[in-house]
């Protein structure tokens, strides 16, 4: 493994994986088993990926049961019966002396445990197909038996005893000096199941463990994995799967879950282990190890407590019980119950889970991970990420099923049956009687009753206190006001210009210091607004108990619904009377005149007294900064929280109590999100109330109840939590709370270890010192200034005001830029540029502190010529919808004019487009981007592009979809995206086709296939981690990786996302560099950088630090007229930029010369800096960071702690290694299925001849008729074929996107069945899947189909002859969908088209569907199953009922489906038994247009 | 924020005058106060830009969006409350401002900009009839002494600031009232005297002491002055006037426009009576020089009933519109007609005064002229007279308003202040090189304009109190001013 160096930590590693099993019902034992489960691995390699060296795999392994004759033949030593002794699969230091000390110490602990080792037995290898970057960590693998002294122990307690001793034994070799001791591990170690696992190719297991090819080793189960880590510095240990479970997704609140276990070890007490050992036990998490690892680590602990594998998985991945109302009270309640004892374990998770008794397999809530099993009629069962991974025989198929989110699915192995989720739940939940214990003990704070004010009143007046906590005008009005209104958060546009927290002058919150983390690639950020049922916000607050003991006592807990509280509310808490509870006030303040010593004293005072209090069984401790005064100053509250809360994790004391907040400070979602993040359990925003009712008074709040306004913003702020906390794909604040899910930006190491320990900060920076003086500096002006709320300060972080935020984009700079470009005055464009680059001196951005070490310099007619150099510029992604068509043609034309590229954005473009103008121009983005709403991507926009972009993140609001306000979807913009004019659009949180990082090696695969000659780009935003990420993103065959800083621009975003999300490029573009060098990936990717690019300058450091291409969006639409209004978000931009309104789109005055004059300064400027550097190209430049140095120039109080080496870091690697891109990726297209239908289909596609073509099918033939569909329209553009001109029949299980971007005229049948993506952006062809002829199973009751179908469909039919998994039909806007039952989230965010569903919905049907029609036949429909939001139900008209008819019988005549049939059959009983599913708005536009279209007739 | 789309739904409307004939009857202002509901349409204009060009354009960095909105939102104290936070004397600059705020707003790009001037106004007349603008001494006084020199715009404002934080200060002026270009330089009908002493009134009770008929360096001595104070603030202004040392220049009838005003502003304040020689009435006048001031003379002289009155100006006549070399934001170098040229006016452009003729009794009977050209020569243009254009105008009363060269010199010898090339004090952060002496407004910078005047003194105020106390809470527009187009 590589060592932490510059900006590369191996602690941001991540992973996903494919994963399956199979085992046989009725218990027959065989080696084929093994086989069959290796071979599912095989079938699943393209979701895993390789190493540089080609044969290094992230890891794989296999788990059976353990062989007991096989053992039996093989040991030289006697063994008892089975059940009776364990079998560890041992990992070791290759070192002898080491391997030896290692053994010894494992032996004297199992003998201190009563058992005894029966011998060890060398396993049999061959380690010539190990890789060789794997085989540099390859352990000694031995297998050891250990039995009881006692013959006749209990299984469970001899499985008690050696994980007692294995802990034991582990901890303390790690904890010892051994320079090898990473190697020991234990793979497993159990009386039932036995791993072989290792850093392999899932084809290589079975040739390097050869036991496993041994015919006499059998068994009745066997569980698969294999990786697909972010990098390639996994680890042998780190291969799955793990002693009872192994994981395809990722745990989000990872952090917050470790530090809680932590938190609960003080705790723990059983009867059967030692108390002694017990303590020897911890950490139950080992420190470093991935999510999954650290989950299991969970699970064998729970196991210890006696709890079932079931129980286990349902407290750690709960269903989304919360808001569920259909649930059982019973189910409720464990779940209620179990939320005392354990938050959530959250983010995407398909868990296989096995004890060698039960076997099964659990989704979360959100199903986000792909889990399909097929029972066939011999009695096995074979559960994978795909279908088809195992062939059988159709008619051997009993029945073909999926996980549902939050469902489990479960084999016991010695009954030789499948439980059902239902049975198996009931089992579990029907343990206790939880619902008594719920009811008795949960008190809900509004049971508390409230007995009037008792909170003493401020002695310091309102108006000095506001200026104490920093407030502005601008606050007021902008941030709090609105959301007191609208009950949401404020939207703002454009990026943010204004300098980092640890570069401005103007006094801080600590909550500045902090950016927030969010999910790319790896996992997915979730829906909170679409999908709000799997979401909760509700806490519980008070003591914890030991986990090895279940009963009631764990539920006496205070239960907080929205944790934003009312002052009376807080005084409820503060002042309760009750048995369970006891609260205990303590004012975080500390003595001005001692400075930042005083804080450190107070804090310590503070800590000392909570924790006396904790041990007087005090279980709510409320922080407050009320009673500020000219003495006393308040301590920031973040840091008060943190501080209390990490001390007493430390101290083994923080399960006993519940933190709430009482402050001054809060009032934007992040610094609630920080104090969550940091362990707070509920907050009161006393001022904010102030403030509140300050402007109720004085009507500037009207028409509401001031406590309404103050009830509208508690709302806003959870919702802004929420979002938050979705960002980062986390559902529950149960889960959220202390998860730390934050990086300090320009914050001293060392204060950010003692006080927020376990957070990264990684340009240093400020300390207490700083933070003190800029508090005390605000209490200084509070206390010298007049008391008039009209005199507080106006503010300029939102809108630029000169005695506000200093903003890079400024009257100055904009009047100069504009000037420069319209007057061609490279003289006045320098006079912008120096400005601009003064700036960043005055300490507004990192490359501000960066100096050019100008040391070689030559003559500039050396460097290559300016036309070259902008070849490499590209404008930024903005799309039609966000701006104007006159903006968005003349980028185009600008750019397309020079040889750079311009980006569509996510809005789709007119194919008009597409073709050249006669005067010679092109109006053709050159890079079309691929974005969540999948707006107008068609096979014919894929076609037109040189580059396609994936966007996964966009700086201005990484985590969160887009939006374009609907008085910007003018019919125009409605027609290039497919959906309803006027209607409001916003594009999902997430891909719906990503959801892990092998979810991006898909699309970029199947965005490859749609166009092999344009390049994939996949667009990152800057974090930490964002290196690793990009390693992936590289070993998923991208191109091009984009990595954009957080202050890129938006045409509307929440205020908090545009300011506290993400974080500078300089970071991100360094950290992935060095992260690709140390990987040796960076060869095969170009890394291109965006976010407030505005000069010379910028692109010289973004190459130096490892970009060769360079993005720039605010500056060229400054260049063609953008005054930086910030009302894109409003359609009022007044310069017709970003605005729709035929009006005002008169007012632009840009030509496409303005944006190449903009483009040339900036290459001549760049030019200038290359040749006092010496360097002739851009290529030589690249990476090239030893030409930069820090600033010493500058001496800013704040700037002094800041230490940027690690961005300047150069990874030492040899000469080999590329540091720039070198070579391009292989994208193993060359045994694409469709190359061999193309070859038969030629003609067909060329000359329109109709023509049916048969051809087998398996699950790695993966998007079936993208190629063929790109040839169409190439050649027939958009209107591609006549319709079904080229049919093709396939039998099999057809792997993933089948049918992607299928064009028109293209039929597409499979006899069998798909997987995800069936239909993804289908472009007009005709996609079919039907069962086979010779099964027997109904298909109204199996699945047919994976999750996401018909994802962005713009055009088309698909008839499903089965059912569907979740998400069915998200983002269609366009195609015609038959299918016999789906699940959850159905239709989600539809904008066109028609779906008619012939069986079960699931929940959530219909959220955000603003366009199209869905036709639901009406036989036991759960109607609690709509989401309706934005629908109506309505009963289908003679209209509708005709189509419903024709739809069923083409349905039929496609599929032969039964169901079909039946109701053909039984039109007369069927006809009215349909229900339609309409958009309100969508309603309104049609009449509407329907109007319109009568008075043109009539006029 | 304004309205979302007042900008697109509501047209600008500008303050309305009373009729020519009307108005020319007196010295009285003569605009006619709008309707409340008018004003807060006008703010509703505003589009609350993300950079407010307009607030960087004020050289005091007028709030503008900020009151604007509070208009729009009927919220006039606080709208008050805003702008006199950047802006001691609105009442003056609502008047008498070319308003650089206007010509960058960014509503001006495609619409007329808003009102801001107007709404400035009549935020503070509304402040003052409501009563909200009341003296506010200072709670404490910091026993620190400061002498202001000269009691124009800088000077008052520097004055309100540092007294507003405690300290002493004394006004010295050596006419016999307060305000100087204010109250000698500008005529009734633009600013009616009675503003400036509401102004005063609350000074003084604020605590400024004032001066007046005292000439620092002639009724005090300056060694008097520093010894008593802690700080001399020297803001005299630029009061040099430029001459016409042409043929005839001597001649009575010849006459220097600042007399002329200053004359007629102590007539209408019943000082003196009318002159003869500072009269206009039945006289051909030719006002010299196309500025403010000569705007000023031409209101005045329609007001004495001239016979006929002329307009020179040297340089070529402006075009109507902006020029590619002088875009948005830039201040427009474009055609401007005050309301004194609509009262009736001969303009004439690119004419060169050659001559003053007079008759046997040295009276002045006639101007010769040439026209002249202009020519782009490298970076400059270069004038050229063009030949056989000369032309004799008659002519009984001639007002030079060729504007000032700079500040007098007598005090900077004595009190040892280092100069610069055009002999103006030379100055870091408003100190000169007598750490005691501090310069602002036309004095420090040349001639310019009020808003300038009163930014120069409130930001000599900040500098001088930091020097005194170390530290300020007196207010700073810091930086942020609009480039010029060069």
């Amino acid at each position: 493994m590589i060592k932490e160096q510059g900006l590369y930590s191996p602690l941001n590693e991540h992973e996903n994986c494919g994963a399956g099993f199979i085992c046989s019902l009725t218990g027959k034992k065989t080696n084929k088993i093994i086989h069959d489960a290796l071979n599912i691995l095989v079938r699943l390699e393209h979701r895993g990926a390789v190493s540089s060296d080609g044969r290094t795999g992230d890891g794989a392994g296999i788990l059976i049961e353990i062989p007991h004759d096989y053992f039996t033949s093989e040991c030289k030593f006697d063994l008892p019966i089975s059940g009776k002794y364990a079998v560890g699969m041992v990992f070791l230091p290759p070192k002898i002396n080491q391997l030896n000390f290692c053994v010894q110490s494992f032996e004297s602990e199992i003998k201190r445990q009563g058992l005894k080792v029966l011998g060890w037995r060398n396993v049999p290898i061959n380690s010539k197909v190990v890789g060789k970057i794997a085989s540099k960590s390859q352990p000694v693998i031995k297998q050891v038996f250990i039995s009881s002294e006692d013959e006749n122990i209990q299984e469970k307690e001899l499985n008690t005893k050696v994980y007692v001793a294995r802990k034991i034994s582990e901890n303390s070799i790690y904890q010892s000096e051994l320079s090898q001791k990473n190697y020991y591990y234990f793979s497993s170690l159990h009386t039932r199941t036995l791993i072989y696992k290792g850093l392999l190719m899932p084809e290589d297991i079975e040739r390097f463990y050869t036991d496993l090819s041994n015919p006499k080793l059998v068994t009745r189960l066997a569980l698969v994995h294999q990786r697909f880590s972010t990098n390639t510095f996994p680890t042998w240990d780190l291969a799955q799967p793990f002693r009872y479970m192994c994981h395809n997704g990722e745990i989000n609140t990872l952090k917050g879950n470790i530090s809680r276990m932590t938190a609960r070890e003080e705790l723990i007490n059983c009867d059967y282990i030692e108390k002694s050992d017990i303590e020897k036990l911890f950490p139950i998490i080992l420190e470093g190890k991935s999510d999954s690892a650290s989950m299991d680590m969970v699970v064998e602990l729970l196991i210890m407590t006696g709890r079932s594998l079931p129980e286990i998985m349902m407290m750690l991945v709960p269903e989304a019980w919360e808001k569920h109302n259909s649930m059982s009270s019973k189910k409720k309640s464990f779940y209620e119950f179990n939320s005392c004892i354990m938050e959530p374990w959250d983010g995407p998770a398909s868990i296989p889970f096995t004890d060698g008794n039960y076997i099964g397999a659990l989704l979360d809530r959100n199903g986000l991970r792909p889990s399909r099993y097929s029972v066939t009629k011999d009695g096995y069962v074979i559960m994978s990420s795909e279908t088809g991974v195992v062939n059988v025989d159709p008619k051997n198929i009993e029945s073909h099923g999926r996980l549902e989110p939050g469902k489990m699915f479960l084999v016991d192995m010695n009954k030789g049956r499948i439980i059902k989720d239902e049975e198996v739940k009931s089992e579990v939940t029907s343990k206790y009687p939880y619902q008594k214990w719920v009811n008795d003990n949960i008190l809900p704070l509004s049971k508390i009753p409230y007995t009037g004010n008792k909170t003493p009143a401020e002695e310091i007046d309102f108006e000095t206190r506001l200026r104490i906590f920093g407030y502005t005008q601008e606050d007021f009005k902008t941030v709090i006001l609105p959301m007191c209104v609208n009950a949401k958060e404020a939207i703002g546009s454009m990026g943010s210009d204004t300098p980092l927290a640890v570069l401005s002058n103007k006094p801080q919150l600590l909550y500045n210091y902090f950016k927030q983390l969010f999910a790319q690639v790896t996992n997915p950020p979730l829906d909170g607004i679409r999908e709000e049922i799997v979401t909760d916000t509700s806490l519980a607050v008070g003591s914890d108990f030991n986990i090895f003991n279940i009963n009631e006592k764990h539920a006496k807990k205070l239960k907080i619904n929205n944790p934003i509280i009312s002052n009376e509310d807080l005084d409820k808490i503060k002042f309760v009377k009750h048995k369970d509870f006891k609260s205990f006030t303590i004012p975080v303040l500390y003595d001005l005149n001692k400075g930042h010593n005083g804080i450190e004293q107070s804090l310590e005072k503070i800590v000392n007294e909570i924790e006396k209090k904790v041990d007087n069984d005090y279980n709510i401790i409320i922080l407050t900064d009320r009673n500020v005064s000219k003495k006393k100053a308040p301590i920031p509250m973040l840091l008060a929280c943190s501080t209390v809360h990490h001390y007493l994790i430390k101290k083994k004391k923080r399960s006993k109590f519940g933190i709430i907040i009482e402050s001054a400070e809060p009032r934007e979602p992040h610094h609630f999100s920080m104090l969550f993040g940091y362990g707070a359990s509920a907050i009161n925003p006393y001022l904010v109330n102030e403030i509140i009712t300050y402007h109720h008074k004085k009507g500037i709040i009207s028409g509401i109840t001031r406590n309404k306004a103050i009830a509208n913003y508690n709302k806003a702020i959870a919702k802004g939590i929420l979002k938050v906390m979705n960002k980062i794909g986390i559902s529950t604040l149960h889960s959220y709370r202390g998860s730390q899910i934050f990086e300090a930006l320009g914050l001293r190491k060392k204060f950010v270890d003692k006080y927020f320990n376990n957070t990264p900060s990684r340009i240093e920076g400020v300390g207490l010192y700083v933070l003190e003086k800029e508090i005390s500096e605000r209490l200084n002006t509070a206390f010298n200034s007049e008391l008039d709320i009209n005199k507080l300060e106006m503010g300029g972080e939102y809108r630029w005001r000169r005695n506000g935020e200093k903003h890079m984009l400024n009257p100055t700079t904009i009047s100069k830029l504009q000037q420069a470009v319209r007057s061609e005055k490279y003289e006045t464009y320098k006079v912008y540029s120096d400005q601009i680059n003064k700036q960043n001196e005055q300490l507004m951005t990192i490359r501000g502190l960066f100096k050019f070490v100008e040391l070689d310099p030559i003559n500039i007619d050396e460097v290559e010529p300016w036309t070259e150099i902008v070849k490499r510029f590209k404008t930024g992604a903005m799309s039609y919808g966000s701006i104007s068509k006159e903006a968005h043609e003349n980028l185009a034309v600008a750019m397309n004019r020079i040889g750079g590229k311009s980006n569509s954005g996510e809005g789709g473009e007119d194919p008009g487009r597409f073709k050249k103008d006669k005067n010679g121009d092109s109006r053709n983005s050159s890079i079309k981007q691929v974005a969540s709403g999948r707006f107008g991507v068609s096979s014919y926009y894929l076609t037109n592009a040189n580059e396609i972009q994936i966007k996964m993140a966009q700086g201005a609001k990484p985590g969160e979809g887009g939006q374009l306000p609907g008085p910007k979807v003018n019919p125009l913009i409605a027609k290039v995206r497919n959906s309803t004019p006027y209607v409001g659009l916003i594009s999902p949180p997430p891909h719906h086709d990503i959801y892990s990082i092998e979810d991006l090696a898909q699309l970029i695969y199947d965005l490859k296939n749609a166009n092999r000659s344009a390049r994939i780009n996949v667009k990152l935003v800057s974090k930490v981690g964002v290196g690793t990420i990009a390693a992936g993103v590289a070993k998923a065959k991208a191109d091009v990786i984009l990595i954009s800083g957080f202050d890129g621009g938006t045409g509307a975003s929440p205020l908090t996302s545009l300011k506290h999300a993400g974080l500078p490029w300089e970071l991100g573009i360094a950290e992935a560099q060095q992260t690709l060098v140390l990987n040796d990936l960076r060869g095969r990717v170009v890394i291109e950088c965006d976010g407030q690019m505005k000069t010379g300058r910028d692109v010289a450091i973004a190459c130096l630090l490892g970009a060769e291409e360079f993005g720039f969006s605010t500056a060229p639409l400054v260049a063609s007229g953008c005054i930086m209004m910030r009302a894109c978000h409003l359609n009022t931009c007044p310069v017709g930029i970003a605005t729709q309104d035929p009006e005002l789109r008169k007012n632009f005055k840009g030509k496409p010369e303005h944006v190449i004059n903009f483009m040339y300064f900036v290459a001549q400027e760049l030019r200038e800096i290359m040749a006092s550097l010496g360097f002739r190209t851009i290529d030589e430049m690249v990476g090239q960071s030893q030409k930069l140095n820090m600033k010493d120039a500058v001496s800013h109080y704040k700037f002094k702690g800041i230490d940027l080496s690690k961005i300047l870091y150069k990874p030492n690697v040899n000469e080999s290694v590329s540091i720039r891109k070198t070579i391009d990726q292989d994208h193993n297209l060359d045994n694409v299925l469709d190359f061999k239908i193309y070859e038969e289909a030629k003609l067909s596609i060329e000359k329109k001849i109709k023509m049916n073509l048969d051809f087998n099918i398996k699950n790695t033939d993966r998007t079936v008729g993208a190629i063929i569909s790109n040839e169409i329209s190439k050649i027939h553009g958009e209107k591609g074929l006549p319709k079904d001109t080229l049919t093709i029949n396939f039998k099999g299980s057809a792997g993933q996107s089948f049918g992607a971007f299928s064009a028109k005229g293209l039929k597409l049948v499979v006899e069998g069945n798909t997987n995800d993506y069936f239909g993804k952006g289908l472009s007009g062809a005709t996609i079919v899947v039907k069962i086979p002829k010779e099964s027997t199973f109904e298909s109204d009751k199996n699945i047919i189909t994976g999750n996401v179908t018909l994802y962005g469909a713009t055009s088309g039919e698909a008839y499903i002859n089965g059912i569907a998994g979740e998400r069915f039909c998200v983002r269609n806007s366009g195609a015609t969908a038959v299918v016999e039952g789906v699940g959850d989230h159905g239709c989600e965010y539809m904008t066109g088209g028609v779906a008619l569903v012939l069986g079960k919905i699931g929940r959530n049907f219909a959220a955000g569907m603003s366009g199209g029609i869905a036709y639901i036949l009406n036989e036991d429909l759960n109607k609690n199953h709509f989401n309706y939001e934005m629908i109506e139900l309505e009963t289908p008209d003679n209209q509708d009922i005709d189509l419903i008819k024709s739809l069923v019988e083409k349905h039929f005549s496609n599929t032969s489906s039964q169901i079909a049939e039946k109701i053909i059959k039984n039109w007369k009983l069927y006809k009215d038994k349909f229900i339609k599913v309409m958009p309100t708005e969508y309603k309104l536009a049609l009449e509407k247009l329907a109007k319109e279209k009568i008075n043109q007739i009539i006029n | 924020m304004g309205k979302l789309k007042g900008f697109i739904e509501y047209n600008r409307t500008d303050e309305k005058y009373l009729s020519v004939t009307e108005r020319l009857k007196n010295y009285k202002e003569f605009t006619i106060t709008p309707d409340q509901s008018e004003m807060v349409e006008q703010g509703g204009r505003c589009m609350d830009c993300g950079v407010p060009f307009c607030h960087s354009g004020c050289p005091l960095g007028n709030l503008i969006p900020d009151f604007n909105d509070a208009v729009y939102r009927k919220e006039w104290k606080l709208a008050l409350d805003i702008l006199h936070s950047t802006n001691n004397f609105p009442e003056f600059t609502g008047r008498l401002c070319p308003a650089p705020c206007e010509s960058a707003c960014v509503l001006g790009l495609i619409n007329p900009p808003v009102s801001i001037e107007m709404i400035e106004k009549y935020i503070v007349e509304r402040g003052f009839e409501e009563g909200w603008i009341k003296a506010k001494a200072p709670t404490k006084r910091t026993n620190k002494k400061i002498a202001v020199v000269g009691s124009g715009p800088a000077g008052l404002a520097a004055a309100q600031q540092l007294n507003s934080v405690g300290h002493t200060v004394e006004v010295f002026e050596r006419d016999e009232k307060i305000g100087g270009l204010l109250r000698y330089g500008i005529p009734d009908f633009k600013l009616e005297k009675s503003i400036i002493d509401r102004r005063l009134t609350i000074l003084e009770e604020e605590g400024v002491i004032f001066h007046v008929s005292k000439e620092v360096g002639t009724d005090i001595p300056v060694s008097e002055l520093e010894k008593e104070f802690d700080i001399i603030l020297l803001t005299g202004g630029a009061t040099i006037r430029r001459k016409l040392p042409i043929k005839g220049h001597d001649l009575k009838g010849v006459v220097q426009a600042m007399d002329f005003l200053k004359h007629q502003n102590e007539v209408v304040d019943l000082k003196i009576d009318q002159q003869k020689n500072y009269s206009a009435t039945s006289k051909n006048v030719i006002v010299i020089g196309g500025g403010d001031t000569g705007s000023d003379c031409i209101g005045t002289s329609n007001r004495h009933k001239a016979k006929s009155v002329t307009n020179f100006e040297i340089l070529d006549k402006p075009s109507t519109d902006r020029t590619e070399e002088n875009p948005w934001p830039y201040w427009p170098f474009t055609l401007k007609t005050s309301s004194s040229h609509e009262e009736g006016i001969e303009r004439k452009w690119s004419i060169m005064t050659k001559e003053f003729i007079g008759d046997k009794n040295k009276n002045l009977t006639g101007i010769k002229t040439v026209a002249v050209d202009w020519k782009i020569d490298g970076d400059r243009r270069k004038l050229i007279e063009i030949e056989d254009s000369e032309k004799v105008w008659p002519c009984e009363l001639a007002l030079l308003a060729l504007g000032f060269t700079g500040p007098e010199q007598d005090l900077f010898s004595s009190l040892n202040i280092d100069l610069d090339q055009t002999l103006k004090p030379l100055t870091k952060n408003y100190k000169t090189s007598n750490p005691k002496v501090f310069a602002a407004g036309d004095l420090r910078r040349g001639q310019s304009l009020i808003v300038w005047a009163i930014s120069e003194g409130r930001e000599a105020a900040y500098h001088i109190d930091k020097q005194l106390m170390g530290n300020t809470n007196l207010p700073s527009k810091i930086d942020g001013d609009l480039p010029s187009v060069k």
